[in-house]
Parts: structure tokens; sequence; C-alpha cells
């Protein structure tokens, strides 16, 4: 073949591919629209559902149910961007259900998405300056307030949320579900308790035939819980991540009895449990009460046989302590504003067992302008009674003095001391047990009927 | 014809060439929906006040981008922004354009302010007050706690605008690095936060924050200054009990009046009273 038939048969070729090669620009679209006019359609489109609910919409919010609860958030989308919002969040101990009224703006990013662009209820949920425990130091409650829009579901609104990618689901809400949300308070008040509430908490399992109880160890501002397994040598255990209703609290994570997963616990105010009923007789009851529940061995330190075992609570050392109750620290500040102007007490030491047999508390009072050198002090002595059944001790009481000796004669009971050392000198006795404190060694002192709590620090 | 002939095949290809691109789609108007938003009474307030005589904006609704998205932030609730905004404007600007003539901050400032609602906790515990980005824009903290009756609160807000605004007159002109770095040489350590404030005082430094480096320990003896009146800043070198830290001290602020006469013909102890004249009309008022 000429060597121009081959130039000629290639160039034919050539132009045979490049020809074919443009047949076929164009690309199967596999939308209608671009990105940019889809993009826009779905901020369109989850504008006008937001807006679409005439009473607005509710959403529970549990920002991470392995450690925290969730928060019901009532929101009512109005036109020009402002939004009405109600929520349930505690701030303290105060739940404020009042609705504010803030700005939110559809925005176009990866996907379109609902942001609350000015300070609102929701936006507590992500205040680093407000966490509920240590681990979430500078997170406040995990919050986003970005949510992206992920589509629609039997009407209600599914969101992503953009730092952690929850899951969120917005329902449709109804005038009931705004002026049902302040009765939400009742009900967080009373599964936190407050000073007058026994200071131990448990939760009783019922299978139908037989009880359980847990140690339930509750976070108030969480709204997460804990229960374990008092039973010898079980391991059973579960986390409770709680949201309120008017008539309850409801746990994202169930507490299985009897394979039936119980997770609304209602609120009964009268007796302040909260029980989740099953079939079958099947049920779980959160409940305060006022003993522990684990008892020591450690009362046996205050018998006779231990020797003189002196503690006490001293104002500079063991005030701080968490374990202190309210009971007790009000009490205290009673007491102190009954002592006299400028007064308060320096130490409150029970001294077990001395030498010459005796036992007795010992007040000391210092001033205020002076802190470190006692002002005055009483004395109000006793004699021990252990219970080894109840695992208690109680201090009978008996004379009171102003020194110390065998030959000081006896004073009046000082009746501004009363109401305080009625609790230690309780007839129904107290529990003595070793507590976690840092830098020295602390016991507690409880009372067996009352919430009266102290932290003691031990000289031994 | 025989050129026509020879090129023939040219011709017909630069035809073909040239109908391929007959029916390209032309530009259309953008399909990004670029309409202004209905603007609300505080963002025409920003406007006239901030955006149209300084040219800078200010912005209170959440930008994801425009702040640290790993941080735990919330914007600034509405009613609080415009009494946050009249402080700055009050005692950074106006003692400014006072002192330093009506187009010193029109010239020299960020562009941008950008407004948090809660506080920036590290978790070290310590609290990051504002934040100067690249000269141009300033976030400031904690806008809703700002209390205009506590001169305290006013205080600590405004020294976060007048430190990061020292940064942003350094980036113009730089200060005497040098004769800085020779006063305190040893003190500067990434762990200030761990130091007393009375311990880093004795060391020459007038805050703890002072002993990062020297460009902050500029900042904060600038801010320091602006933001106590002179008794309140006479009292902080009284507290000095080190003779050899309070001589620094004292030299530093030397540099200080000394780098805003020379760069910007400023009378920094005038400005200073200015800024005191106009924290008391915040306070009182």
């Amino acid at each position: 073949m000429k060597a121009i038939y081959i130039y000629k048969y290639l160039m034919i070729s050539f132009i045979a591919l490049l020809l074919v090669s443009c047949t076929s620009t164009e690309v199967d679209a596999k939308f209608d629209q671009n990105a940019t006019e889809r993009l826009s359609a779905r901020q369109k489109e989850l504008n006008d559902v937001l807006l679409s609910s005439a009473e607005g919409w509710k959403a529970v919010y549990y920002t991470d149910s392995t450690q925290l609860g969730g928060w019901t958030h009532l929101f009512k989308f109005l036109p020009e961007g402002k939004v009405d919002m109600a929520s349930d969040f505690t701030l303290g101990t105060d739940t404020d259900t009042k609705t504010y009224r803030s700005q939110y703006e559809i925005q176009a990013g990866s996907t379109a998405s609902l942001v609350f662009t000015t300070g609102n209820r929701i936006h507590l949920l992500s205040d680093a300056n407000n966490y509920p425990t240590s681990a979430l130091k500078a997170k406040g409650y995990l919050g986003d307030f970005q949510f992206f829009y992920y589509g629609q579901k039997n009407g209600d609104i599914i969101f992503r949320t953009n730092r952690n990618g929850h899951f969120l689901r917005f329902v449709k809400a109804t005038a009931q579900d705004w002026t049902d949300l302040p009765k939400n308070t009742p009900v967080i008040d009373g599964l936190r308790g407050n000073a007058a509430s026994p200071l131990f908490r448990i939760m009783e399992t019922n299978d139908g035939v037989a009880t359980h109880q847990f140690d339930f160890d509750y976070n108030p501002n969480a709204r997460f819980g804990t229960a374990t397994s008092l039973d010898l040598g079980s391991q059973e255990a579960y986390d409770v991540a709680f949201a309120f209703t008017p008539t309850g609290a409801v746990s994202k994570l169930p507490v299985v009895v009897k394979g039936q997963k119980l997770t609304n616990f209602l609120y009964d105010s009268t007796t302040a449990n909260f029980i989740a009923t099953g079939t079958n007789g099947v049920s779980a009851t959160i409940k305060f009460r006022n003993e522990p529940t684990r008892l020591t061995e450690d009362y046996k330190l205050l018998m006779p046989q231990s020797g003189n075992n002196v503690y006490a609570y001293i104002y500079s050392i063991t005030k701080a302590e968490s374990a202190n109750s309210a009971l007790f620290l009000s009490l205290l500040a009673s007491t102190e504003a009954a002592a006299g102007t400028g007064l308060f007490i320096n130490r409150i030491q029970p001294w077990f067992n001395n030498a010459d047999g005796t036992s007795y508390i010992e007040y000391r009072f210092s001033t205020v302008a002076n802190p470190t050198v006692v002002a005055a002090r009483v004395y109000h002595y006793f004699t021990i009674k252990t219970d080894a059944t109840a695992k208690t001790v109680t201090l009978q009481p008996g004379v009171w003095k102003s020194t110390a000796t065998a030959a000081s004669p006896a004073i009046a009971a000082p009746a501004f001391m009363k109401a305080l050392d009625d609790q230690f000198m309780n007839p129904s006795g107290l529990y003595f047990a070793r507590t976690q404190v840092s830098g020295y060694t602390g016991y507690t002192l409880t009372s067996t009927t009352t919430p009266f709590r102290l932290v003691l620090y031990s000289f031994q | 014809m025989k050129i026509v002939k020879t090129y023939k095949a040219a011709l017909i290809a630069g035809v073909l060439l040239l109908a391929s691109c007959a029916h390209e789609d032309q530009p259309t108007e953008s399909r990004l929906d670029f309409s202004v938003p209905t603007k609300t009474d505080l963002d025409k307030w920003i406007s006239t006040s901030f955006l149209d005589l300084y040219n800078i904006n200010v912005y209170y609704e959440w930008d994801q981008n425009t702040v640290d998205n790993t941080r735990y932030l919330f914007p600034p609730k509405v009613e609080k922004v415009q009494p946050a905004m009249e402080v700055v404007k009050k005692i950074w600007i106006d003692s400014y354009t006072t002192i330093g003539g009506v187009n010193f901050v029109k010239k020299i400032a960020p562009r941008e302010f950008v407004l948090v609602g809660g506080v920036n906790l590290n978790t070290n515990g310590t609290l990051t007050l504002g934040l100067a980005e690249g000269g141009q824009r300033i976030t400031l903290f904690q806008v809703d706690n700002l209390n205009k009756k506590s001169r305290a609160n006013v205080t600590q807000f405004i020294h976060t605008i007048q430190h990061e605004y020292v940064h942003i007159l350094n980036q113009t002109k730089p200060f005497d690095e040098q004769a800085w770095s020779k006063l305190t040489p040893v003190g500067y350590t990434s762990t200030w936060y761990t130091e007393p404030i009375a311990t880093s005082r004795n060391l020459g430094f007038v805050t703890s924050y002072a002993r990062l480096n020297i460009y902050e320990d500029f900042a904060e003896t600038a801010a320091a200054i602006l933001t106590s009146s002179k008794a309140e800043y006479d009292a902080i070198l009284a507290s000095v009990t080190d003779a050899t830290a309070k001589a620094n001290i004292k030299a530093k602020e030397a540099l200080v009046v000394k780098y805003y006469k020379d760069a910007f013909n400023i009378d920094f102890y005038a400005l200073r009273d200015q800024a005191q004249k106009n924290t008391d009309a915040v306070v009182n008022n």
C-alpha cells in the first residue's frame, strides 16, 4: 500500500473518531434541575413546611443519650425570619417555660439547614460555660442549633444536627403542647428532689414475682441516671435518659424487666415516686428513701471497744463538701445567726469514748473578725447506743456544760442550739460511714429519718 | 479556485468548528439568591452607626463560618446587641476619634465585629475574651452577659477591644520589639494561665496573659492603662513589691506612650483620660 493511502485512511479514521466522540456530549441528567436550583428549592421547601404548621413544631432534643437526657422545645415559625420558642430546659433549679422571640434563617451549605441565628432557649444547650458533668467541661450540653434538612416522613421533619450528626425530629405541635409545657416543671422538680427530700434514691423493679433493688444515681441537670443492682453478685445496670411530660419522665433508654421494656415513668406527686408499669405485674419504681443503699460497719468505730475516736465538722475544711446536705447547711446557718452577731460555728466536734468514759459534742464558736480564735465552747454530753441490725448509732442526750470536766456544773441547754443539736440526738439514730474526700479522711453522719447529713474530718 | 480546492478540507472543518459553538448556552443571571433580606431596626442601626461611618460591619446572626465550630458557642440575644455595640462605640471609637482625629478609626480598624453570646471556655479552664483575626475581624464573646451598670463588667468587655485594637495598630506600625524584648526576657511562658497575677506583676508583667509573648505583653500593657483610671493604674504599680519589676512595668509603659506618639501622634495619657471619661458616661447613664 502506498504511503498516501495509509495517510488517507488514517485521516478518515481520525475524523470518524473525532465526530463520534462528539456525538454524545449530553450527559444523562439525573435530575430535572441543576444543583443550585435544587438547593434553592430545598431551602424553599423547608421554609414552607416550617411555616405551614399553625401551632408550630415540637422537638424533644436528645443531644447525646449516652450521657444526657432530652429537652422539649416548641417552635412557632413566623414570617420575616422570626421564631417564637419555649423549652423546658432547667437553668440551675429554674425551669423557664415562657416563650421568647428570636430569629431563624434557612442557610445554604452542603445542604439546606435551619439555623436559629440569634440567642434563644435552644442555645442554652450550647453554652460552654454551663455543663452538667465535669466530662462535658467547655462543651455545655453538646447542643446544636444548626440542623441540616434531611427530609420529611409522615408529616414530621427530619434533621441531622450540625456538630454531632444526630437525627432530630420535628413533630407538628398542637395548642395543647404549648399549654402543657409549663406542666413539665413540677415533674422535673419532683425527680430532682429538694431540700426536704430524703437523701438516697433507689429504683425498685418488680418482675411480677419478686422485687429487686437498684442504687439510683441521678444527675438532674444532665437528666441522666444510672441504676446499679444492689443484689449480691448481680452486674445488672441500666442507664436512663429522661425527657419530661406533664405526667412523668420518659427515658430514651429502656429498663428491661422480665423482657418488657419500660420507658414511661409516671410521676406520683403524693409519694414522689416515678412508676413505669408493664403487663403481668411488672413495674419499675424510682423512689427516695432515708436509708442508704449500702450499709457499712463503720458505726462500730464509735463503740467503746474502738477507743477514743474524735471527728469534726471544721468550717474551713469540711463545709465545702458536696455531701453536706441542704438541711444541715440551713440549720447551721440559722444556728449561727441565732448565736449572736459576728459569731459562727468553727467546729462541731463529737468526742467518742474519752478516757474518763464520757462522750460529748463540742460546739466551738469564733468571731468572723478573728476566725482562728475560739470565742466560746459548749459541750453536749451523750451516751452511745448502737443497733447491729440497722447498723446505726444513737446519741442519747445528757447534760450540757461550758467546760468539759467532771467537776464543772451542768448548764441550761442553749435554746438556739436545739434545732441543730436535735438532729445529732435523733432518737431513731444516725448512719456513720466513710466517704470519699480529698486531702483527709472523711466520714458522713446521716440521719435515719431526715435529710440531714454532714461530713466529718477524722482525727484518727 | 485551486486555493479553494486545496483548503476545502480546512474550510469545512472550520465551519463545522464554529457551528459547533453556536448552541452553547450563554451565561444568564446567577441562580443564587442575592436578594437582600428584610432589615430589622437593629440592622439599620448597625448600618448607620458602624457601616456607613466607619466601614465596620457587625455580625450578630449566627454563621458557622465566622466562628470556631468545635467550640460550644452561640449567638447573642438580639436585645443585647445594640447596648453592647453602643459601649464599643462610646468607649473605643469615640475616644480614639476625639484624641486621634475624625478619620483615625476610619483608616485603621477591624472591618468586622462578630458577636457571640456566651463565653469561649478553653478546656484548661481559661476564657478567651476576644479574638482578632488578621487585623480584620474582632470576635467579642459574652455579649449576653454585659451589664452596662457594672463598671468592672464594662471594663472587662472593653478591655478585649482595646487589647485587640492594639494588635491591629501594631500590625499597621510595629512597635520597638527589640527594646521591648530586652526588658523582661525570661518571664514569658506558654502556661501563663497557671500563674497568679501577683507573681506576674512582680516579674514585670501587668497581667499573667502578658507573659505569653511580647506582642500580648504590649497589648496587655496598653489595654491595662487604657481601661484603668490613673489612680487605679497607680494602685496596680503600688502593689508591685519587686523594684526591678516595677521599673520594668514603667519602662514598658514608656515604650507604649512613645509608640503612640511616634507612630500615630497620639498623646496616650489624653487617650486614657478620654476613655475613662467615656466609661463613666456609659456606666452612669
